[in-house]
């Protein structure tokens, strides 16, 4: 039995369902009732119930693009911010795609400590302990652009349904955005002006992520901007 | 505090303030108020009022304090320098540290800890202004700047204090009746299942006043927890709404 609406808004510890239900992410099981343990929107998918949090750190996961700020070396690699609670780990031979004889080469030709890199999360342990991998192409030191950082919980927004924002954004700006899951999100483009609305429309995406409507309103504001 | 005991507390079933023996004292709860903390709350109940922030989960440091399968909760409930009658000497004392140690224990059933091991969440409780039953209140408070900060929990927890006076067991005693009064209990539910995360007692209740007094507070509870909810909606429900 169900005792919410699809997108209704829920708070901490809202029965959201009883029984054949499969409990989803953002809820928890209790005597065998579902409930929501975060503050967010429900969402009922068939048979399985869940609750998109609208708050929240970025908890890294196997598989996600990040954008990462090395705060520390290591003699095998360097350790990157990720915007939440857990820092990510990233080897010498997953950032140059080989292996590296640390003794003989000096890393710190590849990555200070300040630089931004593009990475993936190759694999979380049960101790949290974030492995990062950045051999594929386009991955890695990040030469230039702006870094913007949003909320965490914001990302889905600016990248949109099936990425329709986020091809409106780059369309019509001609600017090219790397949007890393934790919240950080890179502005590439020759022209200033264009980038800088971009970094004006995300900041907006951020404030009103709720809104309906939002791709179209981004689309006529970077048009009348741009 | 130069006043003196008023003769009477209860006056034909009225307390000093009007209210009868199973009355709140007004109540407000503002949920995200501040915007550097991750989440927040804001709570006036009567003459109280008490800011709530919590930051979090994020790396703890030390690492030593980490825990290597959970998340550890600090609290620190601290009281300002002007928040009383007579200025408090500011920073912590025998009082606040024990307060916050009791918060602690009553917020950590309802969180889920062991999904952010070595993680550290912090709640601070600011009182502003105090008039009997700050810890309870400051419970309510951050409990919901936890669920404003996107914090998984079982539930809210709200607390509530009940106590005696003019020997009549009455709910959210306010300052003369806890000066005055007989007995003071402070008590903090997570209203769902009706568990109890805090009680203290200082006074004396008869086994049966004793039952009263916690019927009262589950009465009081269920107030409070409407309108930690209603808070919560509505600091995220007119932006939901605008945009149908």
């Amino acid at each position: 039995m169900l005792f919410v609406e699809n997108r209704e808004l829920v708070v901490p510890g809202r029965l959201l369902a009883e029984g054949d239900y499969f409990a989803g992410e953002g809820t928890f099981l209790e005597g065998g009732k579902i409930f929501s343990a975060v503050i967010g929107l429900a969402e009922i998918r068939e048979k399985s119930i869940s609750v998109i949090s609208l708050q929240g750190r970025y908890i890294p996961r196997r598989g996600d693009r990040v954008i990462g700020i090395v705060t520390d070396t290591h003699p095998f690699g360097w350790i990157l911010d990720l915007n939440s609670p857990y820092t990510g780990n990233l080897m010498v031979s997953e950032l140059v795609g080989r292996k590296v004889d640390v003794f003989r080469e000096d890393i710190g030709k590849f990555l200070r400590i300040g630089d931004a890199v593009l990475a993936e999360v190759r694999e979380v342990d049960e101790r949290w302990r974030v492995q990062l991998t950045a051999s594929e192409r386009g991955m890695g030191r990040i030469r230039g652009g702006r870094l913007v950082e949003i909320s965490p919980a914001k990302v889905p927004r600016v990248i949109g349904r099936k990425g329709s924002m986020l091809k409106v954004l780059e369309e019509t700006s001609g600017c090219r955005l790397e949007v890393g899951l934790n919240g950080r999100i890179l502005i590439r483009g020759r022209d200033l002006k264009k980038v800088n609305a971009v970094v004006e429309a995300i900041l907006l995406i951020e404030r009103e992520a709720h809104l309906s409507g939002l791709t179209d309103r981004i689309k006529a504001k970077l048009e009348r901007e741009g | 505090m130069a006043e003196a005991k008023p003769e009477k507390l209860l006056v034909d079933g009225r307390r000093l303030d009007g209210r009868r023996p199973d009355e709140l004292r007004p109540l407000r709860i503002k949920a995200g108020i501040l915007k550097r903390a991750d989440g927040s709350a804001y709570i006036e109940l009567g003459k109280n009022k008490i800011l709530a922030a919590v930051y979090g989960p994020k790396e703890m440091h030390p690492r030593h304090l980490q825990q290597a399968d959970v998340a550890v909760l600090r609290c620190r409930y601290n009281m300002a320098p002007f928040s009383v009658e007579e200025r408090k000497r500011p920073g912590p004392d025998r009082r606040s540290m024990e307060i916050s140690k009791v918060i602690r224990e009553a917020l950590e059933p309802v969180l889920f800890l062991h999904l952010y091991p070595r993680a550290v969440i912090d709640v601070f409780i600011e009182i502003l202004q105090a008039d009997a039953g700050t810890r309870t209140a400051g419970i309510t408070a951050a409990s919901v700047a936890l669920a404003d900060a996107g914090v998984p929990m079982r539930d809210l927890v709200a607390g509530i204090s009940v106590g005696k006076v003019d020997g009549t067991v009455v709910l959210d005693l306010m300052k003369e009746e806890d000066q005055w009064g007989e007995a003071d209990m402070p008590v903090a539910v997570m209203p769902r299942r009706k568990c109890i995360t805090l009680l203290q007692m200082d006074g004396n209740f008869t086994p049966q006043e004793f039952r009263q007094a916690l019927d009262l507070a589950f009465k009081g509870v269920e107030q409070i927890y409407e309108a930690q909810k209603e808070a919560l909606k509505e600091k995220y429900l007119p932006s939901l709404e605008e945009g149908r």
